[in-house]
């Protein structure tokens, strides 16, 4: 098995199967564009992802790496946001920090799966509060003022009565 | 030639105590297969599938030997609670017991009931999952309550103490999700979730399935607003509920702009929203072996076990797959 090396943001090195790595699309045209042989000692620096974050993703690409492709017509299927595996739902057990640190990762690599699950994660956070709750569970500040908060909620209610 | 039944050819009973101090048949070695997960990290432990048998007919004779408090015990409900894909589902169902009389159900559904319903409170409240489901949920508890409390004549059937038990322990369920608090992250905690990227916040919003999450998101600050007031995001909850020829129904006809909010909400009223698109897992139901059980947990079948069944299905038109149950279709089974 061929193995590659990736670097994170503070320098550690991660040696991963190739086919592991490749589930990171921006991995894989990078590999796929520099026409990398097997033989050469590279090393994939990666500067927006720390080794915590890294160890994170391999841990969840190594995992996942036997998953058949998700169908392509089936849309419709994302929407869901309780539909995660519950491997995926201890995965991503972790502090908010971290969870968006893995959205942002999962973004920047391109790994469609996981940016999937971690999305439905957050999503479920939302879901089902009222808005101050939302505020708090987030930290949000409300930067409406009194007057266009009545006028969105207002709107809203427009929308639910017709 | 006599008759040998299944349980003879079963490994037997064995009890276990369960956290509230009685005894349960432990499932384990109720003639099932048993499935190994992920041996590499559990140490091979072995693990059921949960799943049911049922008499399917349900004539009124029949429903009495289907056990609602069995079925409950066997498809492990309890801890299906604790499964985001699950969650719904179990809701819908307690919703639906809650709503069809509770009181006027056995005195052993009653107790399952309130079990499950203090499992669905005690998970929500923990882990902050759909305030909004509880509280529908526990609103009905309380208006039933309330109902038999001032019910000018005839009490709930049975008997008297053990509905005192249930007061209590409504009581007791009530308290708990009244003292549901959200914590914040720590404020120290980088990044937030303002500080995402927008078209990471627009990733989370569209994967909203209920158009009361948008607005209340939009509810809470300009950017979150921005984002949900965007057509796209009503474009792709519309096609999430409705099939393309309901869409072509209301949209207007000449090339007016489109505006997806006000069409959501006109397919809304006319079609209301599909209930099978809200359950990420369903019970099922196999044809072959009469069972019900989780789709994603699968069960031991039948055409599984025996090669020459499986060959003679084949022959007789191929395997047919299991069917969904929806919660009222499985209230069905029993004489509730």
């Amino acid at each position: 098995m061929p193995n590659i090396k990736l670097q994170s943001s503070d320098g550690e090195t991660f040696e991963v199967d190739v086919e592991i790595a490749k589930c990171s699309v921006t991995i894989k045209t990078m590999l796929e564009d520099l026409g990398m042989d097997d033989e050469e000692e590279e090393v994939v620096p990666l500067p927006n992802v720390n080794s915590a974050i890294l160890r994170k993703v391999i841990q969840w690409a190594t995992y996942h790496k036997d998953d058949p492709p998700p169908p392509e017509d089936d849309d419709n299927k994302e929407k869901r946001t309780d539909d995660i595996s519950s491997w995926d739902a201890d995965f991503l057990k972790v502090d908010q920090g971290t969870l968006f640190e893995l959205i942002l990762a999962a973004n920047y690599l391109d790994i469609k799966g996981l940016l999937d699950v971690t999305c439905k994660t957050v999503a479920n956070m939302i879901k089902g509060k009222a808005p101050e709750e939302i505020r708090k569970t987030f930290n949000i500040k409300n930067d409406f003022t009194a007057s266009e908060e009545e006028q969105v909620r207002k709107e809203n209610e427009w929308c639910e009565e017709k | 030639m006599p008759f040998i039944s299944k349980d003879w050819r079963s490994p037997g009973e064995e009890w276990v105590k369960t956290r509230k101090g009685c005894w349960e048949k432990k499932k384990v070695l109720e003639n099932c297969k048993s499935l190994t997960i992920d041996s590499c990290e559990q140490d091979a432990e072995m693990a059921i599938q949960p799943h049911c048998h049922i008499t399917i007919k349900c004539t009124k004779e029949i429903a009495g030997f289907n056990e609602f408090d069995e079925a409950v015990k066997r498809l492990d409900f309890s801890s299906a609670v604790r499964d985001v894909r699950r969650f719904n589902y179990i809701c819908a169902l307690l919703d639906l017991l809650i709503g069809q009389q509770m009181t006027a159900l056995s005195g052993c559904a009653q107790r399952v009931l309130l079990a499950m319903l203090e499992e669905v409170a005690r998970y929500a409240t923990a882990s902050q999952h759909n305030p909004r489901r509880l509280r529908h949920l526990l609103n009905n508890l309380e208006g039933l309550r309330a109902a038999e409390r001032s019910a000018c004549w005839g009490g709930p059937l049975g008997s008297q103490l053990l509905w005192t038990q249930h007061t209590s322990q409504i009581e007791q369920i009530l308290n708990m999700a009244a003292q549901m608090q959200i914590c914040g992250p720590n404020p120290e905690s980088y990044p937030q979730l303002l500080q995402l990227p927008e078209e990471c916040i627009r990733e989370i919003i569209l994967r909203l399935s209920d158009h009361q999450d948008l607005t209340a998101s939009a509810e809470t600050c300009e950017q979150m607003a921005s984002i949900v007031g965007e057509q796209r995001v009503w474009r792709e909850l519309t096609k999430f509920h409705f099939t393309q020829q309901q869409i072509d129904l209301v949209l207007p006809k000449d090339n007016e702009k489109i505006d997806w909010k006000d069409v959501y909400h006109s397919l809304k009223k006319s079609f209301g929203v599909n209930e099978e698109r809200q359950y990420a897992e369903m019970l099922s139901l196999c044809k072959y072996c009469r069972c019900l059980f989780w789709r994603s947990l699968g069960h031991p079948c039948i055409a599984d076990q025996s090669p020459e069944f499986r060959a003679r299905l084949q022959e007789a038109g191929g395997l047919t797959a299991p069917s969904p149950v929806p919660p009222s279709a499985f209230l069905k089974f029993f004489s509730l």
